[in-house]
């Protein structure tokens, strides 16, 4: 049983002392701690302080975020996203609650660059910043190429060389700036603004390779709304090809390396004087060969006939004047003829036109045309029989009688009836026939003298 | 087309005209006469055309802002490796 006294003894706080107390508690204990959990209920509010809970399965707690911490923060903190915050628990006494003060906040599962990264990307994306209809054309003839850049690395003097390569007429404006880190981002925007007002044709935006943290400065919202409101080309050509920037999406030609940009940014020129080039060229051709084909054409002229033989033309025309002349005389003299037989063959028509005369004229028709029929074989008899006789008259003078007659012999072997032809036929002493007009000598070869002469005896 | 209409017309308009003398002579049913003059006046942009492309001087210049924070371009050297 508790006495009176005892109570009295016993301290009692006040509210605010109590709460007062807990809080020294909590802050003590509960100093430089990580916490992780699923955000919810976030609220912004006036975009200056943050407001959310942080739970898991079974529990929560509020976590506040004030504006001199979350000033810094890249990315934007969503409902659902998963999340390490870093600060002290501590205890609101006006409402008796407790919570983090959070200091840093980090995501879960990637860096704080590569999420901000995509957030910033898919914003953009969201506004239409990376719509191929705003990409202006780098100009054909850019007279000025502007170029932002560190003087001092070895990107100006990659852009440089590939420029002297590639063309012998260019002015190139440099603006120097720091491209290092997140802080080079206004210092980039200036030069686009300096390089806008210097009215340059081009701009080109250059750096080397990096880390994500190096390249910041071109992934910033400022700089891509710096870019997508300049009126002037801009081509970007930010860190190595695998290097991809904000500053690459929103610019209208990204270039993989500083060199290829510094190559694109004359690339339409160098095109276009090979263009030029080209068509001269092929006029040349057209007109050289419209000229070789005419003077083809002329040399074919100047060689026909009537330039180099023009009176065998005039001779010809004569003749065919001739010919006409003729023929219009044969005409007129076959038209009044035929125009007579018509005019007989009418009358005849007209004066017999018994079916009898009409038998009688085919039988007559009949009877020259068989009398003509016996004439034509008659006569291709006669014509055979020629061609015959000529044939007989021919065999007559080549036969071997024929010859004998003419005092020749005919030599034969004695024992074979085969006709003698050559030395090589008969053997000396040998008994041959020799075939005369009226009969047959039997002679003995004695020897054989051949063509040179040379005596074979036995 | 004489020279000194062609010397009043832009860049790309000359380039244009070049283009379309050429498709023009291109044109098999093209008379002599006019291919020829066509020839000509093609020659003529093509000449105005390249005399403009090469008609920048080279030049590397750095700008600045003076105190007064006036636009200044400079000759920049940069030594080459």
């Amino acid at each position: 049983m508790m006495s009176q006294q005892g109570l009295q003894k016993t301290k009692v706080y006040t509210v605010s002392e109590i709460n007062l107390a807990i809080k020294r508690a909590m802050e003590s204990s509960f100093f430089n701690i990580w916490v992780e959990g699923e955000v919810s209920n976030f609220y912004f509010h006036n975009r200056r302080h943050m407001y959310f809970d942080l739970k898991d399965e079974h529990s929560k707690i509020k976590v506040v975020m004030f504006y001199q911490n979350n000033k810094g923060l890249l990315f934007e903190i969503e409902d659902g996203m998963h999340l390490m915050a870093k600060g002290y628990v501590s205890l609101y006494e006006k409402r008796g609650e407790y919570q983090i003060i959070a200091t840093d906040i980090k995501p879960v599962g990637k860096g704080s660059l590569i999420l901000a990264f995509e957030q910033l990307k898919a914003k953009l994306e969201k506004k239409g910043y990376f719509k191929k209809a705003y990409k202006k054309i780098i100009p054909l003839l850019p007279e000025r190429i502007g170029l932002v850049t560190s003087t001092g690395g070895a990107v100006i003097k990659d852009i440089i060389s590939v420029l002297n390569r590639r063309s012998d007429s260019y002015h190139l404006l440099v603006r120097n700036v720091n491209v290092g880190g997140a802080a080079s981002c206004d210092d980039i925007c200036s030069a686009i603004d300096d390089l806008s007002d210097y009215e340059v044709d081009v701009i080109i935006l250059a750096r080397g390779g990096g880390s994500l943290e190096d390249l910041w400065g071109f992934n910033t919202e400022v700089l891509a709304d710096k870019i997508f409101s300049c009126r002037i080309p801009v081509i970007s050509a930010v860190g190595h090809e695998t290097d991809f920037t904000i500053c690459d999406f929103v610019a209208d030609v990204r270039a993989a390396t500083p060199s290829v940009g510094a190559e694109l940014s004359i690339l339409n020129k160098i095109q276009t004087a090979e263009q030029i080039t080209d068509q001269t060229l092929r006029s040349k051709t057209i007109i050289l060969s419209k000229i070789n084909l005419y003077k083809r054409e002329l040399d074919y002229l100047i060689n026909r006939k009537v330039f180099k033989h023009p009176r065998s033309l005039i001779v010809q025309k004569l003749q065919t004047l001739d010919e006409l002349g003729a023929n219009i005389r044969n005409l007129g003299q076959y038209m009044v003829r035929s125009k007579k037989d018509r005019f007989i063959s009418a009358s005849y028509k007209l004066s017999g036109r018994d079916f009898l005369g009409r038998v009688k004229n085919k039988k007559l028709i009949l009877a020259g045309l068989s009398s003509d029929f016996l004439y034509r074989i008659r006569e291709q008899i006669a014509i055979k029989k020629a061609k015959i006789e000529v044939l007989l008259k021919g065999l007559q003078t080549s036969s071997p009688a024929a010859i004998i007659g003419k005092g020749y012999g005919i030599l034969y072997r004695e024992k074979k009836d085969i006709c003698l032809n050559s030395l090589e036929d008969v053997s000396i002493g040998e008994i041959i026939r020799v075939l005369l007009r009226d009969g047959i000598l039997l002679a003995q070869v004695t020897g054989k003298i051949k063509k040179n002469w040379r005596v074979e005896n036995e | 087309m004489n020279e000194e209409n062609i010397k009043k017309m832009d860049f790309e308009q000359a380039l244009k005209s070049l283009e379309m003398v050429v498709n023009e002579l291109e044109d098999e049913n093209i008379s002599l006469e006019d291919a020829m003059e066509k020839f000509e006046q093609g020659i003529k942009f093509s000449s105005y055309c390249l005399k403009k492309l090469n008609e920048a001087e080279k030049k590397i210049e750095e700008l600045t802002r003076s105190e007064d924070g006036k636009l200044i371009a400079r000759e920049l050297r940069i030594k080459e490796d």
